[in-house]
């Protein structure tokens, strides 16, 4: 009886095990593995992170004037880090100690468009480039 | 006798998280019969993997047939194709592989000990438990990177090398979680109420163990000496302290302690492979395509986890089968049920730690 008492006088002191979470705020520690940061003016169009991502979160579509141009899509990544290593170019692809920002509708991309676009384009650009080799022969 | 009522427990039950249906025929509280029915959450994960994934992207795949195991899909997936290709792991890999898989194992552990205690009633124990496993969460994400989806092993090797500073901090952490882990320990070993509530509830004989098949803690608490880690040589786990821990009741009470202790054995594993980490490569390049079939046994926390894979030079596998090891205990638990009081059920169930994200995938 008398332990519980100091004990639960102790209790009312001690700092408590949960945090406060809103309130307080809970930062990623150091290698936290989180978003993926594009820079553009690195990048080469290997598109190798695209056929090494799992989930499919990167997706390149291809211009009419054979230009390629990136898409990510946050919310499907796994964060697993494999287009970081697949990359050839250091520092294009990096994956930074931040969270994903909360989906908002705006921001969430159009996904399914997007992939319908890559497919399609990357089609169209293979057929474009066989053109001349056709005429050739 | 009295009449007979049929008891649903299941699929949506505030002592089962899991989605698994149990329907007990009862007679005056004694259970006279039981159909189980566990193919509630099916994803067609080994389709996907046969089918859309090439076989460098299904280890992150399988990883996320299950939060609590994620690790030991990863390894028994990896190491099976490393087998079919011949490539020879770095040790330091193979090293940072166990720790990683040690750890999960604690944190596994510690959560199926806490959740038996809330089931016995005892909530205070239940939430000093999770709390403990909050540790080891962070060290986890510490090491890999994240809480639970490691994706941490991968074909060749592992994504990530330890740095000195997590090193340090790690070795510090894991000196509070052992303490933390050795009172309770203490606990569950020594306090009256828990054993009034499980010893002698829901025995395995050793008999009905090995003549059922039963897997993991529950296997060794009837004092039967099977491991994967102890058997089958995909780890250095005998160089780094591993003792196979065996129990003899094989009663609920049994089978907790089983995994008290090998949650400290686990921790002095890793203390002790943190003391001999070798130096050197953390992954080596892959050429080729896998050829031919392999089939690799996997110590999960739960069990034995068989992984059997099939290639014929492409780039998508033709067969992934996962045997987990819930699987394997479903079996015994119906068997276990007839003759048994209905108010002893949630503790029993629990009590084997079942996994159904594992066994529908």
């Amino acid at each position: 009886m008398k332990d519980m008492f100091i004990e639960s006088l102790k209790n009312l002191f001690k700092k408590p095990a949960t945090h406060q979470y809103p309130f307080e705020p809970s930062p990623p520690p150091p290698n936290y593995r989180g978003n993926i940061v594009y820079k553009k003016e690195l990048c080469i169009f290997c598109t190798k992170c695209e056929l090494v991502c799992p989930p499919g979160a990167i997706r390149f579509t291809y211009n009419e004037d054979g230009s390629r141009e990136f898409h990510y899509n946050p919310y499907l990544c796994i964060y697993c880090g494999e287009c970081v290593r697949a990359c050839p170019k250091a520092g294009c692809l990096i994956q930074v100690e931040e969270m994903a920002p909360p989906a908002t509708e705006e921001e969430i991309p159009n996904w399914d468009e997007i992939e319908k676009e890559a497919e399609e384009s990357k089609k169209r650009w293979l057929k474009a480039r066989k053109k001349p080799q056709a005429k050739k022969s | 006798m009295g009449n007979r009522i049929t008891i649903p427990f299941g699929s949506q039950h505030v002592a089962l998280p899991e989605p698994i249906r149990f329907v007990f025929q009862t007679e005056n509280e004694k259970i006279v019969d039981v159909e189980v029915d566990v193919g509630y959450v099916h994803r067609g994960i080994e389709k996907a993997c046969m089918t859309k994934f090439k076989y460098t992207q299904v280890g992150y795949v399988v990883a996320r047939v299950c939060g609590l195991c994620a690790i030991s899909h990863t390894l028994g997936y990896v190491t099976a194709v490393e087998r079919l290709m011949e490539i020879e792991v770095p040790k330091k890999a193979l090293y940072l592989r166990l720790l990683v898989s040690e750890l999960d194992r604690v944190h596994s552990h510690l959560l199926a000990m806490g959740h038996l205690a809330e089931v016995a009633g005892y909530e205070n124990l239940f939430m000093h438990t999770f709390r403990d496993r909050e540790l080891v969460m962070e060290l986890q994400e510490l090491v890999t990177g994240n809480r639970i989806q490691f994706d941490y092993a991968t074909v060749g090797g592992v994504n990530r090398d330890l740095s000195l500073e997590v090193e340090r901090e790690l070795r510090e952490k894991l000196k509070d979680l052992q303490e933390r882990c050795l009172w309770l320990k203490d606990v569950f070993e020594n306090d009256y109420t828990i054993k009034l509530r499980w010893k002698g509830i829901g025995v395995i004989t050793p008999e009905m163990a090995r003549e059922l098949n039963v897997v993991g803690p529950p296997a060794r608490a009837s004092g039967l000496a099977t491991d994967a880690r102890n058997e089958f040589n995909y780890l250095p786990f005998k160089e780094v302290g591993y003792k196979l821990i065996t129990m003899k009741d094989g009663d609920i009470y049994a089978r907790n302690m089983v995994r008290a202790e090998e949650t400290l054995n686990s921790l002095e594993m890793i203390f002790n492979l943190l003391d001999g980490m070798p130096e050197g490569d953390i992954k080596v390049p892959v050429k080729g395509l896998p050829e031919g079939e392999a089939f690799v046994r996997i110590e999960a926390p739960r069990g034995e986890l068989f992984y059997y894979l099939k290639g014929s030079k492409k780039l998508i596998l033709d067969r992934l089968r996962i045997k987990v090891p819930t699987f394997s205990n479903i079996p015994v638990m119906k068997e276990l049920f007839i003759g048994m009081d209905y108010a002893d059920v949630p503790a029993t169930v629990i009590s084997f730690d079942p996994c159904l994200s594992c066994t529908a995938r």
